[in-house]
């Protein structure tokens, strides 16, 4: 049997946005193809073995917990930078996003540094950026990707994009892209959750986690239907106005 | 004048259409008179507001029926306006065409964010809380919002607030306050739990930003709390009690009382208990109590029962905490049920539906026993999917686009109990389709028209 091992970064400050709904959809998808999923939830100041994880994913939290959280970086940085090169699939959502990046500044003008993984930085603006997303992604053949973001950070790097907006705001709400790949990571502000009614982007990540582990990475379709039925009712919303 | 002129027309004009206008009349006279509120507040003598994430629309309720058995007559504003606007059109409503207040004391719902204005605008004489979750994450950023309002409304002046000392977001609200402030909660009982996942929003401590740890819960983050670091914990309460599925005996400062509690769930009992320990404040007499809590009619949505048979029950959902406390009632019933679920992301629903990811439908789905999940509203596709991943067979999910539908999908071929579940734009037009469906069930079969 297959195993893949999942490891869900400071679920205790980092979990604001549904992020068990990305956890469920990532273990669900696999167990029905019979792959198992480890979930280990790692708390801010545990050491963690970069090695022993092929997954990881980094969720949102409130301005309170990501500057917490900002204090705390140092030990993690490098190891994880070393890792991402490698190849090792992350998934960083929202504050995730942002934490991967060299610096935000907060709205009273605080510079708060990040893990360094990628040059990008956040700045906070006027007012939030809030509403329904679709996106197209190149890399997933120019499929959409549909969700929700709500962000007052707006984020300008030059690496290649999750995505192009068609509707909704992204990154920072000027260049028209949105998130960030970079290597096997993915950073994005799309929650909604992002993968439960995101199947192809689900299966994608799962792919990599496995190939990454050196594991036969086929996985066998599914019955999406009601996940499709979700993603296109949002799709057919978002593209007539 | 003029405002209060045309907010009336206004009203009389949207009933001779047959709406509802519990928040247009107010808009408009506003618009032409902006210290409209501040004027009609010259003319009050009491003001009674209830504000918090859930609970505010029952509790209010609940208190409104107290003051009646107690014999006093109060302006109440209609669920559905609690923001500003909304307040204006409730008392424009007994407002003569002189702009005379009919009556002079006020109680309110309030919505938290517009808690500083009221406060500002009329003057309140009692403010109670009832507890603050995560609600629309879309509509107010985040939970530190809301406090940071109440925190705001509550600043400006000196009236005495009765808040939930087992919630220890809604206690650091009075941790400025000396002598005004009450505080109501629970002892442990059969329901209380020792731990679980529930999402928690006061897991850190307000004072000092480190976690709180917890002897036991009641639901969401309510229970008995203390802060290693600072030492922050529950308060002294001015009134205790201990709920049993159907009762509650009450501790006040005049006595110990066991009365029944006609309202399902233990949240409602919260709910109870706020009014009781506002109705304190107010001087209401023990007996008025008892008698306003057993003559309460739950609101619209509020584990309302319809006369069916089967059994319909009808409930709001907003936001995590409420609906695992309506799933956790639901569970009350031993027997096989179906359950519908009517999800709409219009701006009153939050248009941000994650929230449904964080309700505990892994842990609730297995114990409710559901014969069929009926999944409706502009938001249908997702709740189904939410099903699915929470491990529900997605052969006993069924997806519907109208309410008339998915109320037909609920119904037909069944005599299952139904729980309905809803967000609040599908309340009211579900709660007329359910309507229509109990009186075709009860009519005798028509001749059939050619």
């Amino acid at each position: 049997m297959r195993r893949i091992r999942l490891g869900h970064l400071f679920p205790e400050l980092l979990n604001l946005y549904a992020d068990r709904g990305n956890i469920a959809a990532i273990v669900q998808r696999a167990a029905w193809r019979g792959i198992n999923v480890q979930v280990d939830a790692i708390s801010l100041g545990t050491p963690i073995d970069f090695d022993a994880y092929d997954l990881l994913l980094l969720g949102g939290g409130s301005d309170r917990e990501q500057e917490i959280i900002g204090r705390e970086l140092n030990s993690y940085r490098y190891g994880l930078r070393e890792a991402v090169e490698k190849g090792l699939p992350v998934l960083a959502i929202c504050g995730g996003y942002q934490l991967i990046g060299e610096y935000y500044v907060t709205s009273d003008g605080q510079r708060v540094s990040g893990l360094s993984i990628v040059a990008s930085r956040t700045e906070a603006g006027e007012g939030r950026l809030i509403g329904n997303i679709l996106i197209e992604s190149p890399w997933m053949d120019n499929r959409t990707i549909v969700g929700f973001e709500n962000h007052g950070g707006r984020t300008y790097h030059d690496y290649p994009p999750l995505g192009m907006v068609r509707t909704g705001h992204g990154n920072n709400g000027e260049d028209g892209k949105e998130g960030i790949h970079y290597r096997e990571l993915i950073g994005t502000y799309i929650h909604g959750p992002l993968l439960p009614k995101n199947p192809n982007l689900t299966d994608a990540i799962l792919r990599s986690a496995l190939a990454y582990r050196g594991l036969d990475d086929t996985l066998s379709p599914l019955d999406d239907s009601l996940e499709l039925l979700a993603h296109q009712t949002m799709v057919g919303r978002l593209s007539n106005g | 004048m003029i405002g209060i002129w045309l907010g009336k027309l206004v009203t009389v004009l949207l009933k001779s259409m047959g709406r509802r206008g519990t928040s247009l009349p107010g808009l408009i006279a506003l618009r032409l008179s902006p210290h409209l509120l501040r004027k009609l507040g010259r003319q009050v003598s009491s003001c009674v507001i209830v504000t918090g994430t859930n609970g505010k629309t029952t509790t209010t309720a609940l208190i409104k029926s107290m003051l009646s058995a107690d014999g006093s007559a109060w302006i109440v504003n209609d669920e559905g306006s609690n923001m500003v606007q909304g307040v204006a059109t409730a008392l424009l409503h007994h407002t003569s065409w002189f702009g005379r207040l009919a009556v002079r004391r006020v109680l309110l719902e309030v919505d938290e964010a517009n808690v500083p204005r009221i406060v500002a605008e009329l003057p309140v004489t009692l403010a109670v809380v009832t507890n603050i979750f995560r609600d629309q994450l879309d509509r107010y950023g985040e939970v530190d919002m809301t406090i940071s309002k109440l925190q705001e409304g509550l600043a400006q002046a000196d009236f005495p607030v009765v808040l939930n000392g087992d919630d220890p977001l809604v206690h650091a609200l009075g941790s400025k306050r000396k002598d005004n402030v009450s505080y109501f909660g629970m002892t442990a009982h059969e329901r209380t739990l020792t731990s679980h996942a529930q999402v928690r929003d006061g897991a850190f401590c307000l004072t000092c930003g480190n976690s709180l740890t917890y002897a036991f819960f009641h639901y969401g983050q309510m229970g008995q709390y203390q802060c290693n670091a600072c030492g922050f914990s529950n308060p002294d309460l001015t009134v205790e009690a201990t709920p049993t599925a159907r009762t509650l005996s009450v501790t006040t400062p005049s006595g110990t009382y066991h009365w029944q509690t006609p309202l399902r769930g233990l949240y409602n009992q919260y709910n109870a208990l706020a009014a009781i320990a506002a109705c304190v404040q107010l001087d209401v007499s023990p007996s008025a109590m008892e008698r306003g809590l057993a003559s309460c009619k739950p609101a619209i949505g509020r584990m309302e029962v319809f006369p069916t048979t089967p059994e319909w029950v009808l409930n709001l959902v907003k936001n995590p905490t409420g609906c695992n406390s309506v799933l956790q009632t639901i569970c009350e019933d031993p027997s096989a049920k179906r359950v519908c679920i009517c999800i709409n992301d219009h701006d009153a629903d939050g248009r941000d539906v994650s929230w449904l990811w964080d309700v505990d439908f892994e842990l609730y789905g297995p114990l409710l026993r559901v014969t069929r999940w009926i999944c409706g509203g502009t938001r249908s596709a997702d709740m189904a999917v939410r099903l699915k991943y929470a491990g529900v067979d997605p052969t006993l999910i069924t997806v519907s686009e109208s309410l008339e539908e998915t109320h037909q999908a609920a119904v037909e071929g069944s005599s299952d109990p139904i729980y309905f579940l809803c967000t609040y734009t599908a309340l009211y037009p579900l709660h007329q389709v359910m309507e229509r469906g109990m009186h075709h069930a009860t009519d005798t079969p028509r001749a059939s028209v050619s």
